[in-house]
């Protein structure tokens, strides 16, 4: 029994430290060269914050057999939570992941090494620099105020944010908690941010210069307004869709959710359109960000996944790519044209958020919105 | 323990005390139970984290934190609890006491709530009340034209018919079982005497079985405060939050420290109530009285009221039984809720994935999660079902054989520490205990072992409970004359207490295994993507807008649970002394 044991441990120690020094050469590797080595490896869990991990999954079996790609569904507040706890536990789940939230991965995860960057080499030279690192980007991802088109086919109801403070809009904003998912706190972040902005578009509105009536500056009075406003929580960005964009509906709210959410509407029968020219902006737009576990189990099949997620030789990008490049994410490939039915980047005026600003506030705007649930 | 090896006659002292085994068990309870909690309590008093004590109690946060929370929640508790005792009251006098028609029908069928899982219940709402304030989907009541208010569709209400529904069979249990002890003399005397029977109900059942209906209230209070599922699937849209959902929520954003601390004050006030409980019954611990009584007074007599009460309480029993599992059945079919009843398709079920539907999530049989989960959460149940009657027997066997001693008191007491715990914050304790590495032990956080380790130990007062009831059925002569030509302890268990309690402890491993399959509260923290378990998966697919699938799962769930109830029913209707005539 003994010595069985100690042969394990000293396979397991020989196994390791050739992964390890495989490692370095991975990175060189093309998919041609990692396919071998991950069909070795037979299987690659992802963590997605997305529910198209579903579609990614069939894609990538199709495109690269005998690799069983586990892709679950979990949002990026939950991966945080989880992988904290699992490198607390000295246990890696995930050898992939792809995860938006990007104030809390850069300080939580990654510079406390439970995360590693990776950059596939065919795309080194098509992505922006900026896109690249301290993680590389996949796409721009968004959470923008959207509307029902059927129930207002001449454009948005709401002109500016402040609208959703007042009565007309009483009970009829819906949005997922921002105490279950960091990009609806990043959004409420953002506006305290851009206080200025909201201070502006408060005058415009109300025509006349805002009071801060206890708050903190002109975000914080918005948000404190919107939540004394009926504000509708609900748990799940499709909950949102679903409120805001079903067909049929005499009196839609309005709701903040991802403007790709859009690509759904034929499908699941929704109307959502987003209300770009609301004042001060509709939302913001942030980067959705791959990387590998810094001790991945399965090495070379995550890389040849981020790979896949990345690129393709034809125009639109691949399979990998295909449940991506729909109208409202921006791919961050430079050599992909944008996608003929969505706003175009330069035009869309959501604010771009900047991680290392947000998030040192991100956990007192947090502790604002306990205090109004 | 040298001593022991030295000299025989010492060795035979120590063992017929029971020393060692009394160690070992306390030993199994405090890894078990007492350290995670301890470890919980300590991490809220690092220093790093002791700050959240603060916000939780006091400062800016604490209201919407802490106060507001715990009013809901008691609120929740107390009317539970008091609609649990006055429901499940009703129908055990009926069922015990009454000539009432379908007496048998009616005493199993209110057994059964409490086996449906709460969130089960919840779903269930959601499909018949659910109105617009979410927009989208409208539950079936809407989409027949009827207006619901919101007071209706989310938030409290809801909640506390739910919770009513679903716990007051717990109570009809207790209560059934100690009017069914009511010593008949009383009642017979006072017949004699000329009283009617509300005087009887008055003067004498409702005094002789106050121990019963305090515990029943107790119990209820406890399951009603700790319950997760209900106001997290009813409450969120109306910003109703208590202390387990706000637990839930502070750990899933990652301030653990802040949920500890909810957690801990969770556990002190639940242990507040059954402690308060306990004083008042005084030592009286039993779910269910397994009496020999003879004679039974006459039932008394409902002339015409019979029928009419009989209507009432199928009225309660098809609420919270027929109604649940027929809706979320007719869910996991219809596409839409708000037509129950139409367009029914097996694609929940059966479809394969389809891009256009659902976003392409393949029926349930053909959904490798789903059945990964299933896989895992009936092996959860077959393996905590063995670890839970194992280590409930031991404990109950020590303390059953060997009274005398405080060791034997503090096993009894530790047992059933975990009834005071709600499940989330187990779940959340056993988080912090064994989530990391202790020692050479490495950690188990995501593993099968972790969810096995603390569902028995979040079991253990029902197995020991169940134990208890099966070693005193066991005469001690036996084991005595076993003992005195020879055997040995481990022998003695195997040849002739095991065998003889057999039917008692596969019925209760059987009632273990359908706790656990139906639990949520518990695995709702420990669940990890890699060790899935049916009712989590449920649960995601609800709170992600996709009802049908999570309907479909539930009914998969139900089917287990009532299928092994109903066999350890059968196994035991010897603790149903209410069903014999």
């Amino acid at each position: 029994m003994k010595g069985l044991t100690a042969t394990c441990v000293g396979a397991m120690a020989i196994l390791l430290s050739t992964a390890a020094l495989a490692d370095g050469h991975l990175d060189e590797l093309g998919p041609d060269g990692l396919l071998p080595l991950a069909q070795e490896e037979g299987t690659v869990v992802v963590y997605s914050f997305t529910s198209r991990i579903g579609r990614v999954e069939a894609a990538f079996e199709e495109a690269y057999p005998g690799i069983d790609l586990q892709g679950f569904d979990i949002s990026s507040t939950e991966q945080i939570a989880r992988l904290r706890a699992e490198a607390q536990a000295g246990v890696t789940n995930a050898d992939v992941i792809y995860i938006s939230d990007t104030p809390v991965v850069l300080t939580e995860l990654l510079e406390t090494g439970i995360i590693a960057p990776y950059v596939p080499p065919r795309v080194a030279d098509r992505v922006p620099a900026e896109y690249q690192s301290p993680l590389l980007a996949q796409r721009l991802s968004t959470k923008v105020l959207m509307y029902n088109e059927d129930a207002h086919p001449d454009g948005a109801p709401v002109t500016n944010l402040w609208q959703l403070t007042t009565e007309d809009w009483r009970g009829r904003v819906v949005m997922v908690d921002p105490l279950q998912r960091g990009d609806y706190l990043d959004l409420m972040t953002e506006i305290v941010l851009r206080s200025d902005e909201m201070a502006a578009a408060y005058e415009v509105h109300f025509g006349q210069a805002i009071g801060l009536d206890g708050a903190a500056n002109a975000g914080e009075r918005f948000i404190v307004d919107l939540f004394a406003n009926d504000l509708i929580l609900v748990g799940s960005t499709d909950d949102v869709n679903v409120a805001v964009g079903a067909m049929g509906q005499d009196n839609p709210p309005v709701g903040f959710t991802s403007y790709s959410d859009r690509r759904d509407n034929a499908d699941e029968g929704w109307a959502l359109q987003v209300a770009n020219g609301v004042e001060p902006a509709p939302g913001i737009i942030f980067p959705a960000v791959l990387a590998l576990a810094a001790e991945p189990q399965n090495p070379a099949a995550a890389r040849l996944v981020i790979d896949f997620l990345m690129v393709d030789e034809t125009e639109t990008g691949g399979p990998g790519l295909a449940p991506f490049y729909v109208a409202g994410d921006y791919v961050t490939r430079t050599d992909i044209p944008p996608h003929p039915d969505a706003v175009p980047l330069d035009a869309f005026r959501a604010w771009r958020i900047a991680p290392a600003k947000t998030a040192p506030l991100r956990a007192e705007v947090g502790d604002l919105i306990l205090t109004l649930q | 323990m040298a001593d022991t090896a030295v000299s025989r006659q010492g060795r035979r002292v120590f063992f017929r005390q029971g020393t060692v085994l009394k160690v070992a068990v306390l030993v199994i309870l405090i890894a078990l139970i007492v350290l995670p909690l301890l470890r919980t309590v300590l991490f809220t008093l690092h220093p790093d984290t002791i700050q959240a004590w603060a916000d939780v109690l006091s400062g800016r946060l604490s209201t919407n934190l802490f106060y507001k929370p715990l009013g809901n929640t008691l609120l929740i508790g107390v009317v539970v609890a008091t609609g649990c005792v006055l429901l499940g009251g009703f129908l055990a006098w009926l069922v015990v006491m009454t000539d009432v028609p379908f007496r048998k029908t009616i005493g199993v069928m209110a057994t059964l709530p409490f086996m449906i899982p709460s969130f089960a219940a919840a779903l269930a709402w959601g499909a018949l009340f659910r109105n617009d304030r979410v927009g989208g989907q409208v539950g079936w009541l809407q989409g027949m034209g009827l207006d619901i208010p919101d007071w209706l569709a989310w938030g409290m209400v809801p909640t506390l018919i739910v919770l009513t529904l679903h716990y007051f069979s717990l109570a009809f249990t207790i209560i059934a079982a100690a009017l069914a002890t009511v010593n008949s003399d009383l009642v017979e005397a006072a017949q004699i005497a000329g009283a009617k029977g509300r005087r009887i109900l008055m003067g004498i059942i409702l005094p002789v079985t106050t121990p019963a209906l305090v515990a029943a209230g107790s119990l209820c209070f406890a399951g009603a405060v700790s319950n997760f599922a209900t106001p997290a699937l009813l409450g969120l849209p109306v910003r109703m939050q208590t202390l387990s959902t706000r637990l839930f929520g502070m750990i899933e954003v990652g301030q653990v420290g802040r949920g500890y601390v909810i957690g801990i004050l969770l556990v002190l006030i639940s242990a507040a109530f059954l402690w308060a409980g306990n004083r008042i019954v005084s030592g009286r611990r039993s779910y269910a009285t397994i009496t020999g009584k003879g004679g039974r007074a006459k039932r008394f007599d409902l002339r015409g009221a019979r029928w009419p009460l009989f209507a009432i309480a199928m009225v309660i029993l098809l609420a919270s039984t027929v109604v649940p599992v027929a809706v979320l059945t007719a869910s996991s079919l219809a596409p839409s809720s708000a037509n129950l009843f139409s367009d029914w398709t097996l694609h929940y079920w059966i479809g394969q994935s389809n891009p256009s539907f659902a976003q392409g999530i393949p029926g349930i049989a053909y959904n490798q999660d789903i059945v990964r989960a299933l896989t895992i959460t009936l092996g959860l149940g077959l393996a905590v079902a063995f670890t839970g009657m194992f280590v409930g027997l031991l404990a109950s066997y020590t303390t059953a054989r060997y009274r005398a001693g405080w060791m034997s008191a503090a096993i009894t007491q530790i047992s059933f520490l975990p009834l005071l715990v709600p499940g989330i914050a187990f779940g959340a304790a056993y988080i912090a205990y064994l989530g990391a590495p202790i020692g050479p032990f490495p950690a188990l956080y995501g593993t099968f072992a972790l969810l096995v380790i603390a569902a028995t130990a979040y079991l253990l007062p029902f197995s020991v409970q169940t134990g208890r009831a099966v070693i005193q059925q066991v005469g001690g002569e036996l084991e005595e004359s076993a003992r005195i030509t020879g055997a040995g302890f481990a022998r003695r268990l195997a040849a002739i207490t095991v065998p003889l309690a057999i039917r008692g402890l596969a019925a209760g491993g059987i009632l273990i295994f359908v706790k656990i399959v139906r639990d949520l509260s518990l695995v709702v923290l420990l669940f990890t993507p890699t060790m899935p378990v049916l009712s989590v998966v449920a649960y995601r697919y609800a709170s992600e807008g996709f009802a049908q699938f999570a309907n479909a799962i539930t009914v998969v769930i139900l089917f287990i649970s009532i299928a092994a109830t109903l066999i350890a029913s059968r196994l035991q209707t010897k603790s149903q002394p209410w069903l014999q005539n």
